[in-house]
């Protein structure tokens, strides 16, 4: 099917399907990646044991550096890309966020509301007082 | 050795599921000898087991879809039958019994006759409406289609050995934990939609890709036909949705295995996590079943009104719309588990807004007929039976949207009519009518129209009288999956239920009346054109069957309905003497035993996981997974047409075409 997948229907890629570089600049990309994501990880596991900041501001810093790790692994390992070869998986990975944000988004509001019409005793008393 | 598995796990003192096993049995040993004696077995390994080939693959899930049809359909005839003669009496099937019926006829209608009805319908169309002469990925599809096979055959297998599930059609624990449900049933039922969910997924990406990647030149997004698109969002769910199934039913084996407590009552379990899960995936896969036969009527509705689609642009919104939205109305299905009034209101209205494309679909429809020649050929008649009762059924589904009016009629017989009136009205007829306008295209001729319209009118009349009654015992209080009962206001209805379902049952045999005739006439019914309806996209472009490479060129695609374009020009230049055309060496994939042979070992290991026999569920695993590295192993994985076999059998489709075309011209 070789003569199908380079039709210029679209200039699109699929993951995987490299653009055309030389390999030290491949090199390059992934060295830096990996050195963003081990940095990350380092100050995920520094911020996590340390009295330096505010502490209620920890978790927040835990989530800020999880959604980076997430954008470095995108950017360099999978490499989405806004370019417009890359539409289609910009697309993917929008509908997937958005099914992801919908799916857990709603579980934990319709879980957290179950009980609304018969609570358990102990959240009855606890409303009384 | 075996596990769990001993004589007593055959169910010696039931006659019913052993005869009806037996004469199964004895079906299927018929075949299979016929098979070899006339040797036959090395054709259908080679054309249909090992295929590759899109249409074919296409073909055997509807096969599974029709074979598993009756499967389901008996089952149906036997609670209908139970329901109208159990007043005041335990009729003739016990209650344990009964349960596995309900459970086993969900559980197959959905999983192992709508999807694989689909899939099939997608596979076989898709590619050549694109106008590409594959899927994307050939071999993964036929792996997705033996592994939905697997899953059915366990299904099948529990009739015999072992039990069903009773714990209806999607398992909600308690009922489906260790401590309700000790037996095999429920383990059937996960490992085998466990198998089967497997190759749905794999069916989905491979077609999501197909629309995305393959599309012939000048095929833009805006250009390909209505069916190319529902598919594109239908697997678009299929993706995005079978994975929170798969972890779902992961968890609820994970409870009944290995002593986990996701979904129990106690050490922090939660039951209703499980309600929330599977309805997360549940309600998308209603759209995924649904859009697809969206996709079906609007080629049909528009072919026979002979007209282009009305407001195309506004029914691919509509489809992506409903893509999106099918993701926010799943707590409409427990309004009646605890949530407060915020959350029950949001999804309420959320899903009376999903109604709101539906309907924008329906309009599109009916302005597509305005003012067209309508040929009521027996698809159209599928699709304005199908705009009638879905109107009803959404009608119904509007109103079970509305909190307060559902917790009235949740989980009440209304409710049972409302989902047949849309699965059935919608699904089912989508099904027949893409069954009777793509037949032709399949095989090379005709299905009898007579016996096809037949089965139309039955099949619609004797689904109005079985499930209208089931909205009025609703509304008299009858809840659902009764096994016996004593009001005596429900019983009128359910005897007329029961006649509603005799009537469909003849429908169902005038469809198979309808196959056998048209068999024994194909000469007379050959479509020698490639166009039997006059149709409008490229699908019809290409010979009845097509040959194995679809097109021999790629079509050339200037807007939409593409093929009626390339018609349109063609009369207009009548019989312009074209220059023989320059044909090029054709590559395909190569047919390959990996799908057989991996669900063939997901079959070992399915059963083997049921009945606790632990060293065949290892060497099951092993077998699949070395299957897997051989063929990642390959070396050639596609082999060369030459020019001059194009030539000789596109030579073959050109002549035909000329002479239609000079016949057009003489009139």
């Amino acid at each position: 099917m070789s003569d199908q997948t380079h039709m210029p229907v679209q200039h699109d890629l699929a993951p995987g399907e490299e653009e055309q570089h030389s390999v030290g600049e491949r090199i390059i990309g992934y060295v830096v990646g990996l050195v963003l994501a081990l940095l990350l990880t380092a100050m995920s596991f520094f911020i996590a044991g340390t009295d330096l900041v505010w502490q209620p501001s920890i978790p927040v810093a835990l989530i800020v550096l999880a959604i980076a790790q997430m954008g470095v692994h995108l950017v360099f390992f999978l490499h989405i890309t806004t370019g417009p070869d890359n539409t289609n998986n910009v697309l993917a990975l929008a509908f997937g966020l958005l099914i992801v944000f919908l799916v857990v988004g709603g579980t934990v509001w319709i879980m957290a509301h179950l009980n609304q019409n018969m609570p358990p005793m102990d959240q009855i008393m606890q409303m009384r007082s | 050795m075996l596990g769990k598995l001993d004589w007593s796990a055959i169910p010696f003192d039931q006659p019913i599921p052993l005869v009806a096993g037996a004469m199964v049995l004895v079906a299927i040993l018929g075949v299979l000898t016929w098979v070899v004696v006339k040797g036959h077995l090395p054709y259908l390994w080679h054309e249909w087991i090992t295929s590759v080939d899109h249409k074919r693959i296409g073909v055997m899930y509807v096969l599974l879809a029709s074979v598993m049809l009756l499967r389901g359909g008996s089952d149906a005839i036997m609670m209908r039958v139970q329901q109208a003669i159990a007043y005041q009496s335990q009729g003739y099937l016990p209650p344990e019994h009964y349960n596995q019926i309900f459970s086993a006829h969900g559980t197959i209608m959905i999983f192992f006759v709508a999807m694989p009805f689909v899939i099939g319908l997608m596979n076989l169309v898709v590619p050549l409406q694109l106008g590409v002469r594959d899927v994307a990925f050939p071999t993964l599809n036929s792996v997705g289609f033996w592994l939905t096979a697997t899953g059915a055959l366990l299904v099948n297998v529990s009739l015999v050995v072992g039990e069903f599930s009773r714990t209806g059609w999607l398992a909600f624990p308690p009922l489906s934990g260790l401590t309700y449900s000790p037996g095999v049933g429920v383990d059937y039922y996960a490992w085998s939609l466990q198998i089967s969910g497997i190759g749905t997924l794999v069916a989905g990406i491979n077609l999501v890709t197909t629309v995305l990647k393959l599309r012939t030149r000048g095929m833009n997004y805006l250009r390909m036909p209505m069916f190319c698109w529902t598919t594109l969002a239908s697997n678009l769910l299929i993706v995005a949705a079978f994975p929170i199934l798969t972890a779902t039913l992961a968890m609820l084996l994970l409870d009944r295995y290995l002593g986990f407590h996701f979904f129990t009552n106690e050490a922090g379990g939660n039951v209703m996590m499980f309600m929330n899960l599977i309805w997360a995936w549940g309600h998308p896969e209603v759209y995924i079943l649904v859009l697809p036969a969206f996709g079906i009527f609007s080629e049909v509705v528009s072919t026979f009104s002979g007209k282009a689609l009305f407001g195309y642009r506004s029914m691919v919104l509509a489809t992506m719309a409903i893509c999106v939205i099918s993701f926010m109305v799943w707590l409409h299905h427990f309004f009646t588990m605890g949530a407060g009034p915020d959350v029950n209101a949001i999804f309420g209205i959320a899903s009376m807004i999903i109604a709101v494309p539906t309907g924008v679909k329906i309009y599109n429809w009916l302005f597509t007929m305005y003012g067209g020649r309508i040929r009521f050929a027996t698809p159209m008649l599928w699709a304005v039976g199908f705009m009638v009762t879905f109107i009803i059924g959404g009608l119904t589904g509007v109103l079970v949207a509305v909190p307060p009016a559902d917790f009235l009629l949740h989980n009440s017989m209304f409710l049972v009519a409302h989902f047949h009136n849309v699965i059935i009205g919608g699904v089912l007829f989508g099904a027949f009518a893409g069954f009777e306008y793509w037949f032709p295209k399949a095989f090379g001729f005709r299905l009898d129209e007579r016996w096809g319209k037949l089965a139309f009118w039955f099949t619609f009349t004797g689904f109005y009288i079985t499930f209208m009654p089931l909205y009025i015992a609703g509304m008299l209080g009858m809840t659902r999956r009764l096994q016996h009962y004593d009001v005596a206001a429900w019983r009128p209805w359910m005897f007329v239920a029961a006649i509603g379902m005799a009537v469909l049952s003849i429908g169902v045999i005038c469809q198979v009346m309808q196959l056998v005739v048209s068999i024994r006439n194909r000469e007379a019914l050959r479509d020698r054109t490639g166009d039997p309806w006059d149709g409008r996209s490229l699908e019809w472009a290409t010979s009845s069957p097509p040959p194995v490479f679809n097109f021999a060129f790629h079509p050339d695609v200037r807007g939409e309905d593409a093929y009626w374009d390339l018609k349109t020009h063609a009369k207009q230049q009548l019989l312009g003497h074209h220059p023989e055309p320059e044909y090029q060496d054709i590559e395909m994939p190569k047919n390959s035993p990996t799908g057989f042979v991996c669900a063939f070992f997901a079959t070992i290991m399915g059963f083997a996981l049921i009945w606790h026999i632990w060293w065949m569920v290892i060497l099951g695993g092993l077998g699949a997974f070395a299957t897997f590295v051989v063929f990642a192993w390959r070396d050639h994985d596609e082999y060369v047409i030459p020019a001059a076999e194009v030539a000789r059998i596109d030579g073959v489709n050109l002549e035909e075409r000329r002479s239609l075309v000079s016949m057009a011209g003489s009139i």
